[in-house]
């Protein structure tokens, strides 16, 4: 009776109207995706506990005039133009991680090749609001993991999570990284991040819930976040405000049993507060790849000895301002606090630049750690 | 009997001469004004002849007919009061008609017969040429900077008419010494710290940079903006007669003597419309804001909350120094040659030091969207101001006064023309090799800059033309741009904000 497959039903059923997490969970779990979107176009009649979904008022009407514009044909079509695959609860191909999940996702969309993430796993969440430094520690981490074969997940935000994948993507051979999104797999959003969601794609994966076509609706955000937190083993905080998204991953981690970490931050940094807060409640305090390592059980003691920096080594004149860098200050502030003259200030903070030692936003010069010449 | 009097009307910051000839009749008794004239204008018919009439002349009892000649022009305003009542006067053969054929008049009359400045009397008395004006008195300092004539004032038609048939002396009134405004009294000297921002200002003012203040609000933008027109020497003569015909059509208010000599200040409000900035209106075609600022600093406060539509109406006199509005009816060149300085905040909460910023995603992209493009393109110098703190305020030096800065800026400028015959920041981009060349290290410098993307090509040029002016400005006088030029210059080029991370300045 069905003229196509389950995948392409059960695409077209997660793009409905007013269609919920727990909505296609009970319609899947109990029906195949055909007789699922039969029952939801109002074509079969529903029995049981399917019948009860449509208690709430006006569900039905709602579901069969969308299903009427949602041809699991033409939403077949789309996935395929653009590559996306349809991942179904309990078939073949659907992520491990998620499978025992308490509100799993009972259908998936992928792009790139899920079978790349195969070892372990690190969330990297974090303010879209970064700091330099929170950008820098994202970056560095996301290259160190990768380097260190662990696989980056994160949520292709403005802030840190790009930060991390860029740190990810910059290392050859690393870690495949996977990206979790809210809106449809061809909807770039932010719009900034379109070559950096590309390049994930092409290095690793790209997995949403949402169907192709579908906007980043705002509520879509802390549902991503719940999948975000149950792929990933651990997760590390960068920088998170008191009241951010990330800090609803936390949530969702903590709920999954997922070690959840956190970088610290100074403790003027609004961007950082958050993340204070969670050390302050006694979680773990990752400062470099090492903790985060050793939380995976891939490493009992730390490495050791500093990392070689490719940076010319900056003049001691120079190591003076740069020292006073490590909370953001002005051009003003440097002068004063220095008794340099303005051109003095302004001449080293150029070579400070211009050497990847100093960055400035906004007229605020923060010092930068070596990841800062990934871009 | 006929009579033609001189007169004259505005459009834009031009005068038109304008012949009113009067025609009386013996016919029903009529007034007709025709010729073009706007509304204002044609209300002159009960002006003109309540004034007429309580002046103690008789009206005649005739049909009169008023043409204003050209009469395919456009006239506007009461400035024909004075003429279309003298004209009717010498119509009437109360005046004899050689008596007034030496003189042009421009006033409106009140229907007591007294006379009223109008706007515009600088341009109108220039249209006017080689006639004797005759003004209202409080326009007489106004028509005497402008005339090469002797300048005739009355304080009412009476005056004017007893003048004219000969029965009284031209009223001279007292000599009155001209008392110049004292200087303002706002001086860089008030500002505590802000080194950088105070250097900026010099620098804008030595090379005629437009310059964007960032920071969040209290960091004193509008208070640094202001001691602007103090930094900038006095204008010269013919800038000095071109600002003064503009504000005099505007109808602003002039100084005590009549001549606009120090750059003045323009400050119109984020929520003017783009007529009021950029001129136009109706049929007058009124100078906007930006012409009032002509030689001299048009600031524009919160530059991210004027709508998108007035600040591209800027681009084009930014580029070109004058600005031409047309309206179906006629159109005007007017002058537009500023100084722009404008202050915004990074986002719409303010921000402040990295991570404290409010703002969701959204609302800051847009906000830095209207500013960011061609607009910002058009500024040179992009410089970061922030709150100082109580250490600055307290410790900060009180820094030099006005004076000491106009002097270096005054000789940075004459530096420059005698070098490039224009301000450096008109430097061509092809001759910047031969103007302001620069030192190996700060090529190596710039070249850094442009290897990491932190600079474009136009930035590139903007940064070597800043450089310059710092150049002109140091103590020790030197061809050579040299890399602290260059370093400072850099300073000059805030990076807006994450967001706009990767691309570049």
């Amino acid at each position: 009776m069905s003229d196509h497959t389950d995948e392409a039903y059960a695409a077209a059923l997660a793009g409905l109207d007013r269609m919920t997490v727990n909505r296609l969970n009970v319609l899947l779990a109990r029906l195949s995706p055909p007789e699922a979107f039969a029952v939801a176009a109002g074509h079969a009649r529903p029995v049981g506990l399917v019948a009860q979904l449509f208690d709430a008022d006006g569900l039905a009407a709602a579901w069969r005039s969308s299903a009427a514009h949602r041809d699991p044909g033409k939403v077949w079509q789309q996935c395929l133009e653009h590559d996306i695959r349809v991942l179904i609860r309990g078939r073949a191909g659907y992520p491990a991680p998620l499978l025992d999940d308490p509100v799993p996702a009972s259908v998936l969309f992928c792009r790139g090749d899920l079978q790349r993430i195969g070892g372990r796993r690190v969330g990297i969440v974090g303010t879209r609001n970064a700091t330099g430094s929170g950008r820098d520690t994202a970056t560095m981490l996301g290259r160190d993991l990768a380097t260190a074969g662990v696989h980056v997940v994160s949520g292709l935000a403005r802030g840190i999570d790009g930060c991390a994948h860029r740190g990810v993507l910059s290392v050859e051979s690393g870690a495949s990284p996977l990206g979790v999104v809210a809106s449809g797999l061809d909807v770039v959003y932010p719009r900034e991040h379109a070559s950096l969601w590309q390049r994930v794609i092409d290095e690793g994966a790209l997995i949403s819930e949402a169907p192709p076509g579908t906007a980043p609706e705002a509520y879509r955000f802390p549902l991503r976040n719940r999948v975000l937190a149950a792929f990933s083993e651990v997760l590390v905080v960068v920088e998170s405000r008191v009241s951010g998204g990330s800090l609803i991953t936390v949530n969702e981690a903590r709920e999954r049993g997922v070690t959840v970490m956190a970088v610290p931050g100074a403790l003027r940094n609004r961007a950082a507060e958050g993340t204070n807060f969670l050390i302050r409640d006694g979680c773990p305090v990752v400062i470099d790849v090492d903790d985060v390592l050793v939380a995976l059980g891939l490493d009992s003691r730390r490495a050791g000895g500093v990392a070689y920096d490719p940076r010319p080594r900056p003049t001691d004149a120079d190591l003076e301002l740069l020292d006073l860098l490590n909370e953001p200050r002005t051009l003003d502030q440097l002068m004063l606090t220095t008794s340099r003259t303005l051109v003095e200030c302004a001449m080293a903070m150029a070579r400070l630049e211009s050497t990847g030692w100093a960055q400035q936003v906004n007229g605020w010069f923060e010092r930068a750690s070596e990841s800062a010449t990934i871009r | 009997m006929l009579a033609a009097i001189l007169s004259a009307t505005l459009l834009g910051v031009e005068g038109h001469r304008v012949t009113v000839e009067v025609h009386v009749s013996n016919a029903l008794p009529s007034f007709t004004i025709v010729g073009l004239p706007d509304e204002v204008c044609r209300e002159a018919r009960d002006r003109v002849r309540a004034a007429v009439m309580s002046s103690g002349y008789r009206w005649p009892s005739k049909k009169v007919t008023v043409n204003l000649a050209p009469s395919s022009e456009r006239k506007v305003g009461a400035g024909l009061d004075l003429a279309i009542a003298i004209g009717v006067l010498v119509a009437d053969e109360v005046i004899a008609a050689e008596a007034v054929s030496p003189y042009g008049f421009v006033g409106e009359l009140g229907l007591d017969g007294s006379l009223r400045p109008v706007a515009g009397i600088a341009p109108m008395v220039n249209a006017l040429g080689r006639v004797q004006p005759v003004v209202p008195v409080a326009s007489r300092h106004e028509a005497e900077v402008i005339s090469e004539q002797r300048v005739r004032v009355g304080r009412n038609l009476r005056e004017v008419v007893e003048a004219l048939a000969g029965e009284a002396p031209w009223p001279t009134p007292p000599a009155e010494t001209v008392v110049e405004e004292p200087l303002p009294i706002v001086d860089l000297a008030d500002v505590r710290g802000q080194p950088l921002a105070r250097q900026a200002l010099e620098v804008a003012a030595a090379g005629g940079h437009h310059l964007l203040f960032v920071g969040p609000p209290g960091s004193g933008k509008t208070m640094l903006a202001q001691r602007m027109p103090g930094l900038l020497p006095p204008l010269s003569p013919q800038v000095s007669l071109v600002a003064t015909m503009v504000h005099s059509a505007a109808g602003v208010r002039l100084p005590a003597g009549a001549l606009i000599t120090r750059a003045p200040f323009r400050a119109p409000h984020h929520t003017s419309s783009i007529v009021a900035l950029v001129g136009g209106g109706t049929a007058s075609l009124r100078p906007g804001e930006i012409s009032l600022a002509h030689g001299g600093v048009l600031f524009l406060d919160e530059l991210g909350e004027f709508s998108p539509a007035v600040l591209d109406g800027l681009r084009q006199p930014l580029e070109e120094g004058v600005v031409r509005v047309a309206r179906a009816r006629s159109s005007a060149t007017l002058p537009a040659q500023f100084l722009l300085v404008a202050a915004t905040n990074p986002c719409p909460c303010g921000g402040g030091a990295p991570g404290s910023c409010e703002c969701d995603d959204g609302a800051r992209s847009r906000y830095l969207r209207r500013l960011s493009g061609p607009l910002l393109d058009r500024f040179d110098l992009r410089v970061p101001v922030h709150r100082p703190g109580v250490d600055e305020l307290l410790l900060g030096a009180g820094g030099e006064s006005s004076a000491a800065v106009a002097a270096r800026v005054a000789e940075a400028r004459l530096a420059a023309y005698a070098r490039n015959g224009s301000l450096n920041a008109q430097i061509p981009a092809a001759l910047l090799d031969a103007i302001a060349p620069l030192e190996p290290k700060a090529q190596k410098l710039l070249r850094a800059e442009l290897e990491q993307d932190r600079l474009t090509g136009r930035g590139y040029h903007r940064v070597r033309r800043v450089a310059r002016t710092l150049a002109d400005l140091d103590d020790e006088v030197s061809d050579l741009v040299l890399e602290k030029h260059v370093a400072m210059a850099l300073q000059f080029r805030v990076r807006l904000s994450p967001l706009l991370r990767g691309r570049a300045a």
